[in-house]
């Protein structure tokens, strides 16, 4: 067996163990360096399974599809409490909040374009970074008064929720600065809005969550 | 495929609290979702992986890793438990992730590849990178490199076998190949893994003999 014959037969018997491939690594200290850094390779291979974190927009896109979806169901709840909940509290009205969002989000897309028709192409990177910026507080609550507000009503949520929320601004400022390094890119100004939509789909969850 | 290893361990909830798997998969049956998140907790590091070193692209894995999950949360109901559910999942996410590469008319496998080496796909060999040793380990950072540098038909069965675990007839069922065909496009996926590696090296001491 010389040094094309071993290598070939490498595929079918991988560790050298053939009387023909031991004969052959014996003699060649060319050939055995090879076969010690294949295994190298396959040793240093294991690691890379599980080595890598997604992003917390991977989860916050899943959970807003298994609700759009009907996936999660409300749980039966524990005992009433004394507590007015956020839904009860918001009763029949409710529903402005998410309806706020959006018409806040829309009336941001509107102004942007009509502003953006008559701006010279220097100033339309001032706007970009605040094409969204009246959707911080889309409620009227500020994340502090959402945070307590879920607090109040849901404490087994309140962790939860202040994760969610610090994630979701995490993602706001990341692609906020991806706005403000190119203003005229519309993947990053698309993604500076899914973030903002994202955080308007969190108040939203809030007051779909049966509270405990 | 390899065994299951620490990572499924992860902690999420209070000591106390948390959930075992199998209690996880019957109540995201029935839809609770902090049952969802601790199995997504569970499996995401692995799953996420795989994506990522099948596609070398992180966005692509993201969606990939987020398609993953949606089914196995959908087709939840029907699992019944005659396999581990993380050899359901991780089979159904190789899956999600072989037909995104068919979609984008990547290469799952290549016939070329595999019956001869491609001259335009062989690492140049500057820098003298024949004479550089791949002594002691190979560093994880390197390797994943180098894993993202191989064309897609070699970076498949690598990452399917050496990677995640599989075996020949399990990759050659997943991707629709001959199981000799799996055999020598992974030994090619390796010796070009190597020849990255060392010309990898030779540059890096290339740059410190000139600095």
């Amino acid at each position: 067996m010389n040094c094309v014959e071993l290598q070939q037969s490498l595929a079918e018997v991988e560790d050298g163990s053939t009387p023909e491939q031991s004969t052959h690594l014996k003699t060649c200290p060319a050939c055995s360096e090879l076969l010690q850094e294949l295994n190298l390779i396959v040793a240093g291979a294991s690691e890379l399974q599980a080595s890598d974190e997604p992003s917390p927009r991977v989860w916050n896109s899943i959970e807003i599809a298994l609700r759009q979806e009907g996936l999660i169901r409300p749980q039966p709840s524990a005992p009433p409490s004394d507590v007015p909940s956020f839904s009860a509290r918001w009763g029949s009205a409710r529903w402005l909040v998410p309806a706020a969002a959006m018409l806040l989000l829309l009336v941001g897309i509107y102004e942007r374009r009509q502003q953006s028709v008559s701006v010279p192409v220097n100033d339309r990177s001032r706007q970009a970074a605040s094409v969204v910026a009246p959707l911080v507080n889309p409620s009227g609550l500020n994340d502090e008064d959402f945070i307590q507000e879920v607090g109040a009503n849901a404490p087994a949520m309140r962790s939860q929720y202040k994760e969610n929320l610090r994630r979701v601004n995490d993602s706001i400022v990341d692609a906020q600065s991806a706005v403000n390094e190119s203003p005229n890119d519309p993947e990053a100004r698309r993604a500076l809005m899914d973030a903002y939509h994202q955080k308007s789909m969190l108040f939203e969850m809030a007051m779909d969550q049966p509270m405990q | 495929m390899r065994p299951e290893t620490d990572y499924l361990t992860e902690p999420r909830q209070k000591p106390g609290t948390e959930l075992s798997e199998a209690e996880a998969i019957e109540r995201a049956k029935q839809g609770d979702a902090d049952a969802f998140q601790v199995l997504y907790d569970k499996h995401k590091r692995r799953v996420y992986s795989l994506c990522l070193r099948m596609t070398a692209n992180t966005a692509e894995a993201e969606d990939l890793a987020q398609e993953a999950f949606l089914q196995l949360y959908r087709k939840i109901g029907t699992f019944r438990g005659e396999s581990a559910f993380s050899t359901w999942l991780h089979r159904l996410s190789v899956n999600v992730v072989l037909m995104h590469l068919r979609k984008k008319s990547l290469p799952v496998i290549s016939l070329e590849e595999a019956t001869q080496g491609s001259d335009e796909d062989s690492p140049k060999k500057d820098f003298g990178a024949d004479d550089v040793a791949l002594a002691g380990s190979i560093d994880r950072m390197q390797l994943q490199r180098a894993v993202n540098d191989l064309p897609p038909g070699y970076r498949t069965i690598f990452v399917l076998h050496d990677v995640e675990g599989y075996e020949h007839n399990e990759i050659a069922g997943l991707v629709g190949c001959s199981i000799g065909n799996s055999k020598s496009q992974l030994h090619k996926a390796r010796m070009k893994l190597r020849d990255l590696l060392k010309m990898n090296r030779a540059e890096k001491a290339g740059k410190s003999r000139a600095g």
